[in-house]
């Protein structure tokens, strides 16, 4: 069953947590907040708090809203995962000088955001889109397997069997994330780690794409060598067990 | 890929490429041509000493000639009929004889069937409805003996299971304390035979403070002798370590291949079982009787834990000078006869795992994450030759990671 706050968690740092990838992806992304030196804080009652903050093209995700330009509260986290799916208005309880960029360059940074996460058949014919997508959802996953075995209770059960150590996650040969387990905590990694202690590389960016369209399935592409697994493979199973929850909150 | 097509995942379960972790995938077989004794040959033609034994259930050598004359003999008779054959009789009486802590014997076809039993029969008994685990266990397929991550599996599956760690006297202690009145069953595996990690035999006394618990609390202890059942004592794992189990199941090594699975126990279970609706459509097929029988009487005549357990010892003796030689350090854990490598240097498993490839590679068939079986028909000269692929495997992964 999906869990409201848990799903405001994915929808903050995964979803939204996917702008600072976005912005090092597109480059009409970056030109909307070049100059711009401000922060979105989202505050979710009962869930989580979480900060954007803009600095001349680059941003970063922060926990918490401690010293941000706009505030967002939320009385609910139904309330904050509507405003994501676009059925709900954000209220700001402070920073109303700057509800110009949140309805102008943050919106429209938003709408390309959408174009990457749930783009058109026709869209995903182009080349350099489809690689930009696909990595951009490979982002969105990662950090969305961290939160669902953080917050979620299944997926906190297959956490707590996960040994301490870091998993790559990989595409090819040149693109990688990294997820950190500690104490049966995850966090992803700002870079793929150098030296893991278990990997999953897909074979390409088509065989990645086809797994999180879950046109294909994890299981099947190892017996066809489409995706290679090595190292610790209990933390591969058990991060498996997670991301097969991921459909069930970004689907 | 043609299996693909027509197959989910090409070859599903333990025996397939993911849960069987061949890594990486090119060092594998993936399907056989045919299996003679120790051996089994993929279908290139390469011939590989198989120490997987189908995962346990070849345990005299595939083809055994008494086996499989015993089975022809009884199939020329009858196999599955309305009415059972007798061999179902002369079976379970052989089981009772042989086994320290049987009664009876109910049959069935895999250990997944008999351990669902020994765990419907413990509630049905007690009619309580808790079901403590020792962590890292495997006891089947079945939505109880799964986790609440696992596909397909619901919360309400797995509400009442306990897990609690292996060797640990005080956390087992605590849980008796805190669902008192409500434990229907304790069930383990003789010792923890987990994957990807050395196998850990049981601490000094700790079956017999289980055995203890059980008894005061009026709960039903079920041992899982299926992976482990006939390699380490024919009378069960058990009696090898001492204690008695409530009931015990078997499978796998029970008649070298055919299939049949038992479920044995103490009279006092007796009424339960009876009591229950459990059956299938093949589970009194005399063929696979038959066979058991042969089965069990050569390991009998045999005394073939000994034997297993020596060869197995051979070999892991074999192992650990070639690793030494290499500056390796290879463990070698659990009974001989059921033995898990790991080498330690690379908590990972990435060194290990290089290292099983490349044996698989020149015909030795090992897994990396999951304990070997060794059968009677491997012999001495198999073992050599498993030492030397080893220790020219050994060779090849040094070289790649120089000290």
């Amino acid at each position: 069953m999906r869990d409201e706050r848990v799903l405001a968690y994915c929808n903050l740092f995964a979803v939204l947590g996917s702008i600072p990838k976005l912005l090092e992806l597109d480059e009409n992304a970056r030109k909307l907040v070049q100059n711009k030196k401000l922060s979105i804080g989202f505050s979710v009652k009962d869930g989580p708090c979480g900060t954007l903050a803009f600095d001349d093209g680059r941003v970063e995700m922060r926990e918490g809203t401690k010293g941000c330009s706009i505030k967002l509260y939320f009385s609910s986290c139904t309330k904050f995962n509507g405003m994501i799916d676009g059925t709900a208005t954000p209220m700001p309880v402070s920073g109303f000088h700057h509800l110009g960029f949140l309805l102008g360059a943050f919106t429209k940074l938003t709408d390309i955001l959408s174009s990457y996460l749930r783009p058109t058949p026709e869209k995903l014919e182009d080349k350099d889109f489809f690689e930009k997508s696909t990595v951009l959802m490979l982002n969105v996953i990662g950090n969305a397997v961290v939160q669902i075995g953080n917050n979620d209770k299944v997926g906190m059960f297959s956490a707590s069997n996960i040994v301490d150590g870091d998993i790559l996650f990989g595409i090819g040969d040149d693109i990688a994330i990294g997820i950190r387990a500690k104490d049966h905590v995850l966090s992803i990694m700002k870079e793929a780690p150098e030296v893991s202690f278990s990997e999953m590389r897909f074979a390409s960016l088509t065989v990645a794409r086809d797994l999180f369209d879950g046109k294909i399935n994890a299981v099947a592409a190892v017996g066809e060598g489409k995706v290679r697994i090595c190292g610790m493979i209990s933390q591969i199973d058990n991060i498996n067990r997670i991301l097969d929850r991921v459909s069930l909150y970004l689907a | 890929m043609r299996a693909c097509r027509v197959i989910p995942s090409g070859i599903y379960g333990h025996q397939g490429p993911a849960e069987g972790c061949y890594v990486p995938i090119e060092a594998f077989p993936l399907y056989s041509q045919k299996a003679e004794g120790t051996y089994l040959w993929d279908l290139d033609g390469n011939k590989f000493i198989d120490y997987m034994c189908a995962y346990g259930p070849n345990i005299l050598g595939y083809h055994d000639p008494d086996v499989d004359a015993a089975a022809a003999k009884q199939r020329a008779i009858s196999d599955c009929t309305t009415l059972p054959n007798t061999k179902m009789i002369d079976f379970a009486e052989l089981l009772v004889e042989t086994v320290a802590c049987a009664d009876w014997a109910f049959f069935a076809k895999n250990g997944n069937d008999v351990t669902t039993l020994a765990i419907m029969a413990a509630r049905a008994h007690t009619h309580r409805k808790k079901i403590v685990f020792f962590k890292g266990y495997y006891h089947g397929v079945s939505p109880w003996t799964q986790k609440i991550d696992y596909a397909g599996v619901i919360e309400e599956d797995v509400m009442h299971n306990i897990y609690v760690e292996w060797n640990n006297f005080t956390q087992l202690e605590e849980v008796f304390e805190k669902y008192k009145g409500e434990i229907a069953a304790v069930i383990g595996q003789p010792y923890m035979h987990g994957n990807f990690m050395d196998n850990i035999l049981p601490a000094e006394g700790f079956w017999q403070f289980v055995r203890k618990k059980c008894t005061e609390e009026g709960t039903v202890l079920v041992v899982d002798d299926v992976r482990a059942g006939f390699r380490l004592d024919l009378a069960g794992s058990d009696h090898y370590f001492g204690f008695e189990a409530d009931m015990i199941c078997f499978c796998k090594a029970l008649a070298n291949g055919y299939n049949v699975s038992a479920l044995c126990g103490k009279e006092f279970m007796k009424n339960a079982i009876s009591s229950m609706s459990y059956t299938g459509s093949y589970w009194m097929s005399a063929v696979p009787f038959a066979a058991g029988i042969a089965c069990i009487e050569k390991m009998k005549k045999l005394d073939l834990p000994k034997i297993l357990i020596e060869k197995g010892t051979k070999l892991k003796n074999g192992l650990e000078e070639a690793a030494k030689e290499f500056s390796f350090d290879l463990h070698v854990t659990g009974v001989p006869s059921l033995f898990y490598l790991r080498i330690a240097d690379d908590p990972s498993l990435k060194l290990h795992q290089e290292w099983i490839a490349e044996c698989v590679k020149r015909g030795v068939f090992f897994t990396n994450h999951h304990n070997h079986f060794i059968n009677y028909a491997l012999s001495d000269e198999d073992i050599a030759e498993t030492v030397e692929i080893a220790r020219e495997a050994f060779s090849v992964v040094r070289d790649r990671h120089p000290l």
